[in-house]
């Protein structure tokens, strides 16, 4: 229903204005890049006014229209005039649909490949973050849309293609360690990313991050002094900012230190520190050792200013030896009962004071977090938190959680301080379980999962839906690879 | 594309040469020798961005209207579909100096994007990534480098790049 019903299609750049009573009409060209639709507007009226015809006629809700014109966007408070909007001239429409879902949709066939470390390195260090409030995302969360999101995370056989070569958990991390050692640039990388830095600047979700990580929640119920540490935001904030900032966090290395030297004098005192770093720092330490994406544990430890709670600030390091290889300073006394976890088992830096789990962050960035897969994976987590939510309520995490039930010496295993193996097997059974498609309760099939690619593939021509299928379930939802394949084996 | 130089030409030639010499034939006068004046070529190409000249993808104007030196402009281009940009619409910001057209325009993008040939820290447009704007030629224009623009995002390598969340904009 046109309100403007002198609109007729012969319209061309010259018009004859019809004078209405409440200003000239103009005729406006609206082009979207597959549509092209003329509307007759009055000449001042504003651009809210406009979008309303707009809507009427593309059959698109107001606030999904986004209106261009000479290079500008048009506001919903400006007017058609102070635009120089003159009757025959074009606006560009573009009409949001849902935007996150496509773009979901789309990366999401590209971060296949990369799903599977991310599925592990957020499962890892903790479960969901429940009420993530992932910050910077500006665009709404798009509705949860399990098929693609388990064609996603769901398929471990692209592992390989990470570009670690490696398809194994506990390789791929070792892998990732040594490169951490041998990069000193890549915490600065991995700081640019702007993920971790929106990750990092919201306390809440480092909190929630953490605090879900069962073996920390073991913890924090021995030690009640780490709940109240995690519980303080301004030291959490203050710990994000030290693991932003790698020259902060050196400094504060020193200080700890000094304060520690100091401690060591009290009478008592050093005596309560070996405690301390019994019960604390060696559970944490073997718990977290293996695990990816622990930066915000490396400076947990040394973040603490007061001298009397130095829980994970032993330093068997006590500053930095310049000249000295990393690792060999020997081993102060009170290391006593945790002498093992000085050396580098498992090619991490040696811990040391502040940095108490032994993870070298300065590397994280190239090796996984840096294959674009994997970036554009944690991209869309940023943008998503319903994705993260929703990744770690899947099917396959519940068998995990269910597999850790069932099993109780695994579950024990991985809350005791001889982690190391009960990491490992709990890896492989995450990796099993993974390969196994999701578990036996997931009631997605990889038909659903693919279901997108295989009508993309089928319009490009390939009608063999079972190769086809078979195409995709081994590259794990990546369309080019899976043409690739196909084409590999049916020369046609 | 000489077309397209020689319909130019003509068109402004038409207002130097109004008749042909000597009684004889025309004189052809190519684009290399008439250099249509700056603001003629501008003006044009502001006409152009106001109809909507092209596949409806990127749209310019000049930045402020009463800007008579026709220097500073503004661009839109709308990401691509079935790419990583899609449904995105990306600002960018033409300065077309006073040697525009010989001497192609500075361009810069004003809404972040990760896209190679794009610094980072200020969403300047580095002149070699950019064909249009490396061989520069002056038949070019500002719709010719915002589609060359949007054609990289297209490419194999860009498609895919991971994209700082929507809205924001580069501050320097």
């Amino acid at each position: 229903m046109a309100e403007n019903s002198g609109t007729d299609p012969t319209v061309d750049s010259n018009v004859v204005e019809n004078a209405a009573s409440d200003g000239t009409m103009i005729v406006v060209t609206v082009k979207t890049p597959k549509d092209k639709e003329e509307i007759a507007i009055s000449e001042d009226s504003s651009v809210a006014q406009f979008k309303e015809e707009i809507s009427k006629r593309f059959n698109a809700k107001q606030d999904q229209l986004v209106l261009i014109f000479a290079g500008k966007i048009l506001k919903d408070g400006d007017t058609l005039n102070q635009h120089g909007i003159k009757d025959g001239l074009t606006v560009h429409l573009v009409i949001k649909t849902a935007p996150k879902a496509t773009v979901g949709g789309t990366s999401q066939s590209s971060a296949s490949s990369s799903g599977t470390p991310q599925a592990n390195s957020s499962v890892n260090p903790s479960a969901a973050p429940n009420d993530s409030t992932t910050p910077g995302t500006g665009p709404t969360p798009t509705s949860t849309q399990p098929p693609n999101l388990l064609s996603g995370f769901g398929d471990l056989s692209s592992l390989s293609g990470m570009g670690m070569g490696s398809a194994n958990f506990m390789e791929m991390q070792q892998q990732m360690q040594r490169q951490l050692m041998s990069n000193p640039e890549m915490l600065s990388q991995i700081m640019d990313n702007p993920l971790v830095q929106n990750m990092m600047s919201n306390p809440d979700l480092m909190r929630q991050m953490i605090v879900t990580n069962p073996q920390m929640q073991q913890l924090m119920e021995r030690n009640p002094e780490i709940s109240h540490m995690l519980n303080n935001p301004e030291l959490m904030r203050q710990t994000m900012e030290l693991a932003r900032n790698p020259a902060m966090m050196q400094e504060m290395m020193r200080n700890q230190d000094r304060a520690l030297s100091n401690l060591e004098s009290i009478p008592g005192g050093y005596n309560a520190l070996r405690r301390m770093y019994t019960d604390i720092q060696e559970p944490m330490f073997s718990a977290a050792r293996e695990q990816f994406g622990n930066n915000p544990f490396s400076a947990l430890g040394g973040n603490l200013d007061s001298g009397v709670q130095p829980s994970r600030t032993e330093n068997r390091e006590p500053l930095p030896n310049p000249w000295g290889p990393p690792g060999t300073t020997p081993s102060e006394i009170r290391g006593t009962g945790a002498s093992t976890t000085t050396t580098t088992s498992a090619g991490g830096t040696a811990p040391s004071a502040s940095n108490p789990l032994g993870i070298n962050a300065s590397g994280l960035g190239n090796g996984v977090f840096g294959s674009p897969g994997m970036q554009s994976l944690m991209q869309q987590i940023s943008e998503n938190p319903q994705l993260m939510q929703n990744m770690l309520s899947a099917p396959y995490m519940r068998s995990m959680m269910q597999s850790l039930a069932q099993n109780p010496d695994l579950a024990s295993q991985v809350c005791t301080t001889s982690a190391l193996s009960a990491q490992q097997q709990l890896m492989q059974q995450m990796l099993q379980m993974f390969a196994g498609g999701g578990g036996g309760s997931s009631t997605v099939t990889p038909e659903v999962r693919f279901q997108q690619q295989l009508d993309q593939l089928s319009a490009m021509g390939f009608i063999n839906r079972e190769a086809n299928l078979q195409a995709l379930i081994a590259t794990g939802g990546d369309i080019n690879a899976a043409i690739e394949r196909l084409l590999g084996s049916q020369p046609s | 594309m000489l077309a397209h130089v020689d319909s130019k030409a003509s068109h402004s030639c038409v207002k130097l040469v109004g008749c042909p010499l000597g009684g004889g034939p025309l004189l052809i006068i190519t684009g290399n020798c008439v250099k249509v004046p700056r603001n003629f070529r501008l003006l044009e190409e502001l006409e152009e961005g106001q109809k909507g000249v092209g596949d409806g993808t990127v749209s310019w104007g000049l930045e402020d209207d009463e800007d008579m030196t026709l220097t500073r402009w503004r661009g839109m281009i709308i990401g691509p579909p079935r790419t990583i940009y899609e449904n995105r619409m990306y600002s960018l910001k033409v300065e077309c100096g006073p040697r525009y057209p010989e001497a192609p325009p500075f361009v810069r993008f004003v809404t972040k994007i990760n896209l190679n040939g794009v610094h980072n820290s200020n969403g300047v447009v580095d002149t070699r990534a950019v064909s249009a704007l490396a061989k520069w030629q002056n038949s070019y224009s500002i719709r010719v480098v915002l589609q060359e623009l949007r054609r990289l995002m297209m490419c194999k390598e860009n498609m895919k790049l991971p994209q700082p969340p929507e809205g924001q904009i580069y501050t320097n």
